[in-house]
């Protein structure tokens, strides 16, 4: 795990040496009447005259003891900043996977009957439907034309539903694409059979077979990690709401590498513990795991 | 056994079932005099732009001008009223104007303004560590020079008087002092870090404005309460009802748009020219800014744009005022010179001097050599192609890359490769720190000539033509030193004229400021800059 937060920050600190910029030119804008001076001073303060084999040291140093350094942009410590910014974005994220897993095992069950091939299409339609359109989309029909969720107040749980829905949407389709393959799967193997000669409807099988399609779709986990938290950069930014999405895009754009790095450490971090839960909850349904044979 | 299964699905009910009955709530009310929202693009105020004094941004502008006053307010027709300054007395020298303060004006954390508290205020906008991006060029100031100012210092004379003492006369400065970014703080903010400051909030962000700021969620939203003790606006100025004033953040404009028409927002800025058919029966303020025009930049030290022929050109061959007509709409209209013809010396003899003239452009290109014709039809010297680079920086308004577009067209057409490219703007300033740079583009608003000398005098801030002509720059110090307005105007005149004459600017447009209002709303006015101002509002 120490290799894969090392790999990342390291990969992060090349990507933003590489790219061209001055981090100080940019905080101040390109519009800003400060002189020359005045920006090798701001440089000087933020450690920016070191050389950059320097600054990485520094940074994997500060990093070792829990230090992820202060924001160039904000001057205040990266733990800070991030951490005002992680709670709006859980609580979207959050919502926006119960919703997910809410409509895949809709889609699925529905799919056992007669609209098979409605529910196929839609799926794809809507893995394929680009977050920024979506929200939009939503907006204008459930907000403006509607009225039923707003999209200006910001302190009543309603305002969460359509940022929710329209994160929940690429991801929903992804999952029950996914589930959907490995109950077809499972319902071709022999036991479905066994299951079905004793007389069980469909539903009845789908509790049988559920089971197996999960461990597929758990194994997933990462990947859905990765559409909710770049899905959280549009979604943030159409809504205008506050949140680590929104945080990424500036400080990437700022080169605020503190933050940048920290965020890439932080996703790092948060990806690794996710594919060890992921691992425990597949043992927890296929019990062949946790027996140690092979499944 | 589906065990499992099932409880995901009953976990992931509850979530949507508590989702649907918050949803039910009634929203929250901000008191007796209702609520006004306020829907701004304000995208980069957490960049640490909640400080006045050190901010150039005009959505900080926008938003602080609601908390903090200044010294003197500027009227509509340029002239200026008191405000925290009850009179004032410029020496007949042009050396030094004498404010005397109100006696009773509180800060809305107790505070109360005296000559040591605006003291205070111009020595943190001048202190090196607050590194002004406006406020400080404002007054006539430059921190890497402070001998070579113009502004010298501020001198308490006593507790209601203070002198503002200059080496030499600087004509824009109370149009300076009147803007938000010179609006004076609470002692107390000034004992805070700057970085608290530039972060901005209810401790940080203190003034004796109409509103104060009650609470602030970066990117999200500023909630500001009316200062219920506000006794001392400009004069003439009308006091509002509203409460409280939601000023939203909301980057995309098809959102604020809908955002107003729905009635979610009563009031929205930053709205787009061609968004305006779109807004039913809102009221729209289409404010002409003064300052520099929507301009195109030629870098007269890069490659085929050193010959002014080439530049001269660039300006003729291009068909502006179609060009310009076809984005925005009949009866937008198109700007002759680097002024905008709302801005005070604007010189009105320009117009119509230069009108589009493909034949003039090409016969230009063939005096200055560019005679040769390449596959692609662009036109060659020495077989070179006549090539120029435009860079812009991310991200490009779509009306702006349909401008470019119609531009890039004309001058293809006169045999001129424009060669368009958008890059962040991270590596913008990398390359216009050391002008690398053949082509750029802005609209820059100010409100008088000086913002010329931004642009077109050696070392400008702006001067991305990288002009530098020591003519040029004695007619600008001598306008900046004129207290006569009069020949400051003749001055200004001179050199509008001047880049008539060597094409550093082409002026395409004047920005407009549209703010659009639901009728719900009652008593908004605006700034000389469009800026609307939230004082008088009710609902």
């Amino acid at each position: 795990m120490l290799v894969v937060l090392w790999g990342a920050a390291t990969l992060a600190f090349l990507a933003l040496q590489l790219v061209p910029g001055d981090p100080v030119d940019t905080i101040l804008g390109v519009d800003a009447q400060v002189g020359e001076q005045t920006r090798d001073r701001v440089r000087e303060e933020l450690g920016l005259g070191l050389p950059a084999w320097l600054r990485y040291l520094q940074y994997l140093g500060g990093l070792l003891v829990g230090d992820l350094g202060t924001s160039y942009q904000a001057r205040q410590p990266v733990a800070e900043v991030i951490g005002s910014a992680v709670a709006p974005t859980l609580q979207l994220a959050a919502a926006a996977l119960g919703l997910a897993v809410l409509l895949a095992l809709i889609g699925t069950v529905l799919s056992r009957g007669a609209l098979r091939g409605v529910v196929s299409a839609v799926e794809l339609v809507a893995a394929s439907t680009p977050t920024f359109w979506s929200g939009l989309l939503l907006i204008t029909v459930f907000s403006f034309g509607l009225g039923w969720f707003p999209v200006i107040a910001t302190r009543d749980a309603s305002s969460l539903v359509l940022p929710a829905l329209t994160l929940a949407i690429p991801v929903a389709a992804i999952l029950g694409q996914v589930l959907r393959e490995g109950l077809d799967a499972a319902a071709a193997e022999p036991f479905a059979l066994t299951v079905r000669a004793r007389g069980a409807g469909p539903l009845r099988l789908l509790g049988h077979t559920l089971r197996h399609a999960g461990v597929g779709t758990l194994a997933l986990a990462g990947y859905l990690l990765g559409s909710l938290l770049g899905g959280a950069v549009l979604v943030e930014t159409v809504f205008g709401r506050a949140g680590l999405g929104r945080m990424v895009l500036t400080a990437i754009l700022n080169r605020d590498l503190p933050v940048v790095m920290a965020l890439v450490v932080l996703s790092g971090l948060v990806f690794a513990v996710l594919s060890q839960v992921a691992d425990l909850g597949a043992r927890a349904l296929d019990p062949r795991l946790r027996d140690g044979t092979s499944g | 056994m589906p065990r499992h299964a099932r409880s995901t699905a009953a976990t992931a009910l509850v979530v949507v079932a508590g989702l649907g009955l918050a949803g039910c709530a009634a929203p929250a009310d901000g008191g007796d005099g209702g609520t006004v929202t306020f829907a701004i693009e304000g995208a980069n105020l957490s960049n640490g732009k909640m400080d006045p004094h050190s901010t150039q941004l005009d959505s900080s502008a926008l938003v602080l001008r609601n908390v903090f006053d200044s010294l003197v307010a500027q009227n509509a027709d340029g002239s200026f009223s008191p405000w925290l300054a009850e009179s004032w007395e410029p020496a007949d020298d042009g050396l030094s104007y004498t404010f005397t303060l109100r006696d009773d004006v509180t800060f809305s954390d107790g505070e109360t303004l005296d000559a040591e508290v605006v003291k205070a205020n111009i020595d943190h906008v001048i202190d090196p560590g607050t590194v002004s991006a406006k406020a400080a060029s404002l007054i006539g100031y430059n921190t890497e020079d402070p001998e070579g100012s113009a502004f010298q210092e501020a001198v308490v004379v006593d507790e209601r008087t203070i002198r503002f003492d200059f080496a030499r006369p600087f004509a824009p400065f109370l149009s300076g002092l009147a803007t938000p970014f010179l609006g004076v703080y609470s002692p107390a903010s000034l004992e805070l870090e700057q970085a608290d400051l530039a972060a901005g909030g209810p401790e940080a962000t203190v003034g004796s404005g109409p509103f104060v700021l009650s609470e602030y969620v970066p990117d999200q939203e500023l909630v500001l309460e009316r200062n219920a003790d506000y006794g001392w606006a400009p004069e003439g100025a009308e006091i509002g009802t509203a409460q409280t004033l939601d000023i939203r953040i909301l980057p995309e404009a098809s959102v604020r748009n809908g955002a107003l028409t729905s009635g979610e927002a009563q009031v929205i800025a930053d709205v787009l020219p061609t968004d305006v058919d779109q807004l039913g029966d809102a009221e729209t303020e289409v404010w002409e800014l003064p300052g520099v025009p929507y301009s195109l930049y030629l870098n007269v030290n890069r490659g085929a744009l050193t010959d002014v022929r080439v530049r001269e050109a660039v300006a003729r061959g291009i068909d502006v005022e179609a060009d310009v007509e076809s984005v925005y709409g009949e009866g937008y209209p198109r700007a002759w010179s680097a002024l905008t013809s709302t801005t005070p010396g604007y010189d009105a003899a320009l117009e119509e001097s230069w009108p589009f003239d493909a034949d003039a452009a090409e016969a230009l290109l063939e005096d200055a050599g560019w005679t040769g014709s390449d596959a692609e039809g662009f036109r060659t010297k020495d077989g070179e192609r006549l090539s120029v680079e435009w860079v812009a920086w991310t991200p490009q308004p779509d009306d702006a890359a349909a401008l470019a577009d119609l531009i890039q067209q004309d001058l293809a057409d006169i045999g001129v490769e424009l060669v368009r490219s958008v890059v962040e703007p991270a590596a913008y300033n990398a390359l216009y720190g050391p002008k690398e740079i053949d082509v750029t583009d802005w609209s820059f608003a100010g409100t008088g000539g000086e913002v010329l000398a931004n642009h077109l005098q050696t070392g400008g801030f702006q001067n991305a033509s990288a002009v530098s002509d020591p003519a040029l720059d004695a007619i600008l110090d001598e306008a900046a030193a004129s207290t006569d307005i009069a020949e400051q105007a003749a001055l200004y005149e001179q050199v509008q004229q001047w880049n008539a004459e060597q094409w550093a600017i082409v002026p395409l447009y004047a920005p407009t400021r549209i703010t659009a209002s639901s009728s719900d709303v009652e008593g908004l006015s605006y700034d000389i800059y469009g800026r609307p101002l939230f004082l008088g509002v009710s609902v």
